[in-house]
């Protein structure tokens, strides 16, 4: 039988079912970085934060980490959903426009 | 050597699915295909089958646990018919699309309105588009030896793929036929472990089904086009071996029956070609030169194989046992796909539909004494001057 097959250039192959290889569950992947989605970026207020961990907890995307024993935001993955804000019980983050920031993701000109 | 027993459809799956030891089997009631995990529980109630037997809470839960399941390494089956099949349609492209090699058996049922039991194919070919290996058997030792070698052709490293296991509700799930039992040891070595690749695994967490980018879309859909592709080798081979180890011989994907001498063939998947088959000998009796094609893969579909057998013949009538309302030609399912398949051939056959056992109605002899004396007045007048028959409501 003739081969239908399609030659795929090697540098365009992808992991087969685009399985993503994470070195352990709180690692970072290559493959999808999502900061660039962001229009409203958290900004934890480090004076008002209680470290207790809510907004770790509720983070969908595990875009919360403890960086200098104070919580802090993962730019390259948070998508800026805002639930981090929603659920702080302090009040000690805010939600400010990306154009704010000189290196804001909406004024990158390549997305990381 | 194995031994001989007498078997519906259902319990030829059932019982292959034992030999095949899979590790996981997801149920929920639908009629026909229902009484295999009947028996698939006994099974394992009986403590001789060593699996996890869950039953969800619907269609769409049994293809997901199956999904998750096959991720993490398991041979799973699971199974449906008529409505319960498109329940489940969304899973479909996740499954394929993550390389899943699910086996699902889909013992044909009409899709409602209204609630008819009768096996009519289109609650299968409705998924024909998303990715799964696809076929039908003929009679439960067809059923037995299918359930085998879509495991092989599906777990096989090229392929990955996974499997819609079809046969006709009732004429072929609840009708028993001699089915020969091979030994576990043939079995084995057909059949080795499935092994995956990037498993599920606590220890080296992996993610499965990520959100790509658009400009990543291209290469996996390419990636599973070839895996598809790469099925046609993996069913020949398995065919081969298969034949080598359980002495019975397949044609890979095209059956013919006396088609040696023939001007028309009748072109068919499923139960039916049973009856064709008789209709084919008392039609030679009385001198009209008709054969028979079956065909026993839809996915992959084998182009080049149809090219080479059906433009031998003047005129080909495509028994359908399915409806695509408002399909190109006006008919069933197959016939584009078979006319596609002819049209870059230089030496082609008429090719008309006949619409026939819709609803799970028997086609009868004199049905395809119809069909035949149609094909036969158009290999004569060399035009067709209808593309579509309706069986029962023409003269």
């Amino acid at each position: 039988m003739k081969s239908h097959e399609v030659k795929i250039a090697k540098e365009k192959l992808l992991p087969e079912a685009g399985i993503v290889k994470a070195p352990s569950p709180n690692g970072e992947q290559e493959t999808m970085i999502t900061g660039c989605w962001r229009v409203l970026r958290p900004v934890i207020d480090r004076e008002k934060c209680t470290m207790c961990r809510s907004c770790w907890i509720f983070c969908p995307d595990q875009a919360i980490e403890i960086a200098e024993e104070k919580m802090a935001v993962k730019l390259k993955y948070c998508k800026g959903c805002g639930i981090c804000a929603e659920v702080c019980p302090v009040g000690a983050i805010e939600r400010v426009p990306e154009l704010d920031f000189e290196d804001g993701v909406v004024r990158l000109e390549k997305l990381f | 050597m194995g031994t001989k027993k007498f078997l519906t459809g259902l319990g030829a799956t059932a019982t292959a699915v034992k030999m095949a030891d899979v590790d996981v089997i997801t149920s929920f009631p639908i009629r026909p295909y229902t009484g295999v995990m009947m028996i698939l529980s006994q099974m394992v109630a009986n403590g001789e089958l060593d699996a996890e037997f869950i039953h969800a809470d619907g269609e769409h839960a049994q293809l997901s646990i199956c999904h998750g399941a096959s991720a993490a390494g398991a041979r799973t089956f699971t199974g449906s018919s008529g409505v319960g099949v498109t329940y489940a349609f969304e899973t479909y492209s996740p499954i394929s699309g993550g390389r899943c090699p699910v086996q699902m058996l889909i013992a044909d049922r009409t899709l409602d309105p209204p609630g008819d039991f009768g096996s009519e194919h289109t609650d299968a070919l409705g998924c024909r588009d998303q990715g799964w290996i696809m076929g039908w058997a003929e009679t439960p030792q067809e059923v037995f030896d299918n359930t085998l070698i879509y495991y092989r052709v599906g777990e096989d490293p090229r392929v990955r793929l996974p499997q819609f296991n079809c046969h006709d509700g009732y004429f072929v799930s609840h009708i028993p036929g001699e089915v020969e039992i091979p030994d576990q040891s043939q079995v084995d070595e057909f059949l080795p472990p499935y092994r995956p690749v990037d498993p599920l695994d606590p220890q080296k967490p992996v993610g499965h089904g990520p959100q790509i980018f658009p400009d990543q879309g291209p290469a996996l859909e390419a990636m599973r086009h070839n895996a598809m592709m790469a099925a046609m080798p993996a069913i020949e081979e398995a065919i081969d071996d298969f034949g080598r180890i359980f002495g019975r011989k397949y044609a890979p994907f095209v059956e013919e029956f006396m088609t040696d001498d023939a001007e028309l063939a009748f072109f068919i998947n499923g139960a039916h070609a049973h009856t064709a088959r008789y209709a084919i000998k008392h039609l030679r009796e009385r001198g009209i030169k008709v054969g028979l094609v079956k065909i026993r893969f839809i996915r992959p579909w084998p182009t080049d194989l149809l090219q080479e057998s059906l433009s031998r013949f003047k005129a080909v009538g495509v028994v359908e046992t399915n409806s695509s309302f408002g399909i190109a030609r006006g008919g069933g399912i197959l016939a584009p796909e078979v006319c596609g398949s002819l049209y870059d051939v230089p030496q082609r056959p008429l090719i008309a539909s006949f619409m026939g056992g819709l609803g799970g109605e028997p086609i009868t002899l004199k049905e395809f004494d119809f069909i035949a004396g149609k094909l036969k007045k158009i290999a004569e007048s060399g035009k067709i001057e209808k593309p579509v028959y309706w069986l029962g409501f023409e003269e």
